[in-house]
């Protein structure tokens, strides 16, 4: 028994599912569904496309690509917790240019919008990368990461001070003509005033969060896990933490907001929206079941029928009323 | 190397689930769509409860798959009970449904050249040997199977084997076959053989390896285990280097050219 869902579940004409992420920019960067594979857990899209019908998610972001081509940390770079996967993945990854050469001509052909995750190590490498995907087809928008806690230099730095968050995004801006999502850490203590950095400079919209830090010890093994010594906590158990960020940041912020963390059901994404995110990533969730985000679109699209609510974008922020 | 067969994503009747040995089982359940296109080598991610509490699915080699039974279109899974996850696998009852997604990874792969074929198994590394012993023996190859174990309790049952092949069985106590590890008899079985193919305990192909020199030019593939996270290539959990670059355990593998392998580079 598949239990894949068929083209014929396609959402009545009459319910509108389609979400808007950079409303300020030319392409507006217009999501079918707020639904959208989150950085890191859907490789280059392609992986997954035997499996599931990838053409119908919101959108597919890539894995973190930085300028030259990395190896990644030692093994082993996954440890289970409680709810929660540690990754310390070191973002291996085949680098801008074969990217260029090699993926974004096979997206351009694609129905589904992908969007390129983009890490640096200093502010001169987010520079080159943003010029580097400017013009390149095949390629809807720019996730800027600044807040991979698996990289030795650089990196995070960048999304723990505003004034750095600040820079760094109007310099991608400043080279690149796509729209920009900027991705947040939650490894701060406060989220909010580099989420008004980021925005101020001209993000058109914000992710939030990224894994949390983390570590586990194997006392038998006498070891520290993953063998980085540390790695990004994610799964279902980091999904409060993302949940407050996100209430806390659309409090003060007047951007779309894409929410991400523990999310793995319809429900989950429901109290994203109310609590101010017009979309969702969805991470650790495909792991543990490949069809996640394909259900997630069928049940977000009954839930609407049956609540007699016409426009997803009415589910937005509602939380902030009660 | 094979390539893989399409991958799909099911809830498949659990036929039996049934204890082997002092903690490791074999379970049975019904899917044709993956007994028809599996290879030995393959392997399924298995969800190992229903709640939250796990996020990974577990990776588990395709021991056996069966046409011939009531059931058209069996597949079993040999595992040792380990920790949290397989545990609850073997909890499983017939009737309930498992949820796999496979058949996954680049299998063992034999040549029509290949005339005799050495299997080496350490403990619950047999897994996928069978379904590999099995299919070689249908294309006419000769088999010999080094099958080893710490005691005889933990030995697999010699009944369940596959017909037509020569197992011998090892011991580490010696309580039962041969006494030591399974790596002490490659010299001896080696004569005529073609092709080595090993799963077991990193240890035990590190002895392989420290061996090399004795197995001159009889290539060794060896099925290789790092934590999985996606098991089908999208979240370089999984990556190794090697002499041919980075490679992805799940989807490059599991199966690899010992030579190709930096022993210091695998890490559970
Ligand atoms: C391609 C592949 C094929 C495999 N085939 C089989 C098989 O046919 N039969 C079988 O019994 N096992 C097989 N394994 C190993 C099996 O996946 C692990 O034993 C299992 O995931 C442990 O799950 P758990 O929840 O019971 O243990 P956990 O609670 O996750 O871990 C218990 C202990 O096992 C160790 N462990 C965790 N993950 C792995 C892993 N991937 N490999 C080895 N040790 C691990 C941990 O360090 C820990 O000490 C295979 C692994 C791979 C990568
Ligand atoms: C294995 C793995 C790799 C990841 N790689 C990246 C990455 O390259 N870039 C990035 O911005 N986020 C990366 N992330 C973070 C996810 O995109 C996401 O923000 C996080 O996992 C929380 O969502 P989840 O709980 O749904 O997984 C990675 C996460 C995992 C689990
Ligand atoms: S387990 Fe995800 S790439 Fe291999």
């Amino acid at each position: 028994m598949p239990d894949f869902v068929l083209d014929t579940d396609l959402p009545p004409s009459h319910l509108k599912l389609m979400v808007q992420l950079a409303p300020g920019h030319p392409t507006g960067l217009n999501l079918s569904n707020p639904v959208i594979a989150a950085s890191g857990t859907f490789g280059y899209g392609d992986e997954y496309s035997e499996i599931t019908d990838i053409q119908r998610l919101g959108a597919i972001v890539c894995k973190g690509t930085t300028l030259n081509p990395r190896q990644g940390n030692p093994q082993p770079r996954l440890v289970e917790t409680a709810s929660g996967l540690l990754n310390s993945i070191g973002l291996e990854n085949i680098g801008v240019d074969r990217l260029v050469r090699e993926k974004a001509p096979v997206w351009a052909e694609w129905k589904v919008p992908v969007i390129v995750n983009i890490a640096g190590e200093s502010l001169k490498e987010y520079k080159d990368l943003a010029a580097k995907l400017r013009g390149v087809k095949g390629i809807a928008a720019l996730e800027l990461n600044i807040s991979c806690p698996n990289i030795k230099a650089g990196g995070i730095e960048f999304g723990r001070r505003p004034d750095l968050t600040a820079r760094v995004t109007a310099a991608v801006k400043a080279r690149n003509e796509l729209p920009l999502i900027v991705k947040l850490s939650p490894n701060v203590s406060d989220i909010v005033p580099i989420a008004r950095a980021a925005a101020r400079e001209g993000a058109d919209a914000l992710c939030l969060v990224n894994t949390l830090k983390g570590m586990a010890i194997d006392i038998p093994g006498k070891k520290k896990l993953p063998a980085f010594g540390s790695g990004g906590l994610s799964g279902p158990a980091i999904k409060p933490v993302a949940l407050y960020m996100v209430y806390a940041v659309a409090e003060a912020v007047d951007k779309p907001i894409v929410g991400c963390g523990g999310i793995e059901s319809v429900q989950d994404v429901l109290e994203f929206m109310a609590a101010g995110a017009r979309a969702v990533e969805i991470g650790t969730a495909s792991f543990t079941n490949p069809s996640t985000m394909i259900n997630i679109i069928k049940d977000l699209t009954d839930y609407l029928s049956r609540s007699g609510i016409n426009d997803i974008n009415q589910l937005v922020g509602t939380a902030h009323r009660w | 190397m094979i390539p893989a067969g399409p991958q799909i994503k099911l809830l498949a009747p659990v036929l039996s689930n049934r204890m082997i040995t002092p903690g490791s089982y074999i379970l049975s359940f019904q899917a044709a769509e993956i007994a028809g296109t599996a290879r030995p080598g393959q392997f399924v991610m298995v969800r190992c409860g229903t709640g939250s509490e796990r996020v990974l699915r577990r990776p588990l080699g395709i021991h056996r798959v069966n046409f011939t039974g009531p059931a058209k279109g069996e597949v079993s899974l040999l595992y040792s009970v380990v920790g949290s996850g397989t545990r609850w696998l073997s909890e499983l009852k017939a009737g309930e449904y498992i949820d796999i997604l496979g058949p996954l990874g680049n299998g063992f792969s034999l040549g029509p050249a290949n005339r005799r074929l050495l299997l080496v198994a350490g403990g619950i590394g047999f897994s996928p040997l069978n379904f590999l012993a099995a299919e070689a023996v249908k294309k006419s190859i000769k088999v010999t199977l080094l099958l080893g174990a710490g005691t005889a309790r933990d030995l697999y049952p010699e009944e369940l084997l596959p017909q037509d092949i020569e197992p011998v069985m090892v011991t580490e106590d010696g309580s039962a076959g041969k006494k030591g590890l399974v790596t002490d008899y490659l010299k001896l079985f080696l004569p005529g053989v073609d092709q080595v193919c090993a799963c077991g305990p990193l240890g035990m192909y590190r002895a392989i390896e420290a061996r090399r020199k004795l197995l001159k030019e009889t290539p060794v593939q060896v099925s290789l285990e790092t934590r999985l996270g996606c098991g089908i290539g999208a979240c370089f959990g999984c990556t190794v280097k090697t002499r041919t670059g980075l490679k992805r355990v799940c989807r490059d593998g599991p199966v690899f050219d010992i030579d190709e392998i930096l022993w210091s580079e695998v890490k559970i």
